[in-house]
């Protein structure tokens, strides 16, 4: 009989104590997610930056940087994810934002009993925070801390460049639109990443009376503010330098577009993510 | 009676128009232009003040025809699937990369995509030697509701952000007006408006009923087509200026029924006079609300629009054509 009493008493000691650790067990688990799906392209460019790219289970057909995230499998847009697409990925963490993501979709998911974590973050000074809170929770604290650490240094390198141009009196400050898309003319109005790089580097940006972050701005408006610079972010799918051909005709009285400071840059800026600081030094372009 | 009341009717028109060219979130004075205003007033103001009257008038003056030719006081140019057509054809030639035209690719293809469902309806309606009312009418719907949803399903699948904002653009959007568009846009205009006025005598007997124009000595079948026609240039060139505008077509023949009279010689150009007056004022009011955002002009039309007709509708013992 291998049930001796010596055994039993062996058995006994062995269960106790995986059944003391079980907890901790069961929290690293939880704590290091395996199979993350990722429903913002922000979010997706922040995981692949903590080098968990192969973790990363499924993403939206936004998520298209960097080039891994193309070949990752797609569950649908930022405004309306596949709830089944999702479910089929088994999932132990959704990241979410609360920058295009519907509110209800995380509620759906809570109530599937599926872990979900929403980036609330949506300006620029928010961002290494957001980033820090959420590599925690993807098991990625010390990766997180040192690309927000990168991150913030970038923005006060900035702001310690500009404290004496932003300080200065406004008409001395360059005016800035930048272009989200030509034709209906839509720019990227206050409350954006945009507008966030635009006042740090001590710029004005013309749009900020607007009411909306991405407001359909009027032309004549522009004429009358008569930027000195002019931004064309770039669109997907199409050359952005044909479309704006007509815009930047109507602009032509426009001092940025007397004086060819008009830029095409990427899309570095449209997401809050790891990119943004080299979204920043293209703005700087224009100083040039 | 009738004349002081048409000219009133005109001098209101002209009214908007004026207001529309220099009122806004900033004044304009014509006696005193800078620089920036009079490069602001004739390269930006007034094309789109000539847009919106081109097109409100384009509209006002289809839908008149068409709720007399279909003898249903719901016609409107839109309901034939016309709008949602073009959108398709727009969405479409972005899509395949249709950029021969430059920035007017948009409108061309929006042209090429309305003058095509036009032919499509009037085949679907084109019966035993001739178009028949409500064969048009329910070809129209169906083939609205099979484009709308090829461009649901486009959307929905595309995650092309140029396509997503052309579309946009073609829910009635008139900042991007320019002149370039409206020599031949307001060639088909008068063309269309001048054989609508040209047969409104016609339209007249049409209206009430097939054998009575017969009697009349109308040929019915031709009238018919002419009147289609006429609808159909005038509408292609309206969504080509600047997408699909709701509601002013259904809304300013029964205005001008109410104020004017129910007889096509009146209507067809009363309708075409209010329609592209209260286009201009929907677009000033789109643009003067939440300056310096900008409110699309399609959506103005609608939320003016419709409470006045609810309320013309309570007013209304019965409703004609």
């Amino acid at each position: 009989m291998w049930l001796t009493k010596n055994n039993m008493k062996r058995l006994f000691i062995i269960i106790v104590i995986c059944g003391l650790f079980s907890p901790v067990f069961a929290k690293e688990l939880a704590s290091s997610p395996r199979r993350i799906v990722s429903l913002a392209p922000s979010t997706t460019e922040i995981l692949f930056a903590l080098g968990l790219g192969d973790r990363i289970a499924g993403v939206t057909s936004f998520c298209d940087y960097p080039e891994e995230a193309r070949k990752k499998p797609k569950i649908g847009g930022m405004s309306n994810p596949s709830l089944e697409a999702v479910i089929t990925m088994k999932p132990d963490l959704v990241v979410m934002t609360t920058d295009g993501n519907p509110k209800e979709f995380e509620a759906r998911l809570r109530s599937l009993k599926i872990r979900t974590y929403v980036f609330t973050a949506r300006r620029l000074a928010e961002l290494p925070q957001g980033i820090r809170d959420m590599g925690v929770i993807v098991g990625a604290p010390e990766k997180s801390d040192s690309l927000a650490q990168e991150i913030q240094d970038g923005i006060d390198r900035y702001k310690k460049r500009n404290a004496a141009r932003r300080t200065g009196r406004s008409a001395t400050r360059k005016k800035v639109l930048f272009i989200i898309w030509p034709e209906p003319l839509i720019v990227a109005g206050p409350g954006t990443v945009m507008d966030d790089a635009i006042g740090l580097l001590g710029y004005e940006n013309i749009a900020v009376s607007a009411k909306t972050s991405y407001p359909k701005y009027s032309i004549e408006e522009v004429i009358r503010q008569a930027p000195d610079v002019i931004f064309v972010g770039k669109a997907s799918g199409m050359d952005i330098r044909d479309v704006s051909r007509k815009i930047l005709n109507r602009l032509a009285p426009v001092p940025a577009v007397r004086n060819g400071s008009v830029f095409y840059i990427s899309d570095n800026l449209y997401r809050l993510g790891p990119r943004v600081i080299k979204g920043i030094e293209e703005l700087t372009a224009c100083e040039r | 009676m009738r004349t002081v009341r048409f000219g009133i009717f005109i001098i209101a028109a002209a009214m908007i128009l004026a207001l529309a060219l220099f009122a806004g979130p900033r004044m304009i004075n014509p006696f005193h232009l800078s620089g920036t205003e009079r490069e602001i007033l004739f390269a930006i103001r007034l094309p789109r003040v000539v847009v919106a009257m081109l097109m409100g008038m384009a509209l006002g003056a289809s839908g008149a025809i068409l709720q007399g030719v279909l003898r249903n006081p719901l016609a409107d140019p839109y309901i034939l699937g016309i709008s949602s057509g073009a959108s398709l054809a727009a969405a479409l030639g972005l899509m395949s990369g249709f950029y021969f035209f430059g920035s007017l690719s948009v409108p061309v293809a929006a042209f090429i995509g309305a003058t095509l469902v036009s032919l499509l309806v009037g085949a679907f309606g084109w019966k035993r030697g001739g178009l028949w009312p409500e064969r048009l009418l329910l070809a129209g719907i169906g083939l609205n509701f099979l484009f709308s949803a090829v461009l649901m399903l486009l959307m929905s699948v595309s995650s092309d952000e140029g396509l997503r904002r052309a579309v946009l653009w073609m829910f009635g959007d008139l900042s991007m007006a320019d002149w370039t568009l409206i020599p031949p846009a307001s060639a088909f205009v008068v063309v269309g408006l001048g054989i609508a006025f040209a047969r409104s005598k016609a339209l007249n007997a049409l209206i009430l009923g097939d054998e009575f124009a017969h009697s009349l000595g109308f040929a019915v079948q031709r009238e018919r087509l002419f009147m289609f026609a006429a609808m159909a240039l005038m509408t292609s060139a309206s969504v080509s200026l600047g997408g699909t505008i709701g509601f002013i077509g259904l809304l300013m023949p029964h205005i001008v029924r109410f104020l004017l009279g129910a007889d096509s010689r009146v209507l067809i150009p009363a309708s075409a006079v209010a329609g592209g007056a209260f286009l201009c004022l929907a677009d000033l009011i789109g643009r003067s609300l939440m300056p310096p955002m900008e409110l699309p002009s399609g959506t103005v039309t609608a939320v003016i629009g419709a409470p006045y007709f609810l309320y013309l509708l309570r007013r209304k013992d019965v409703l004609s054509v």
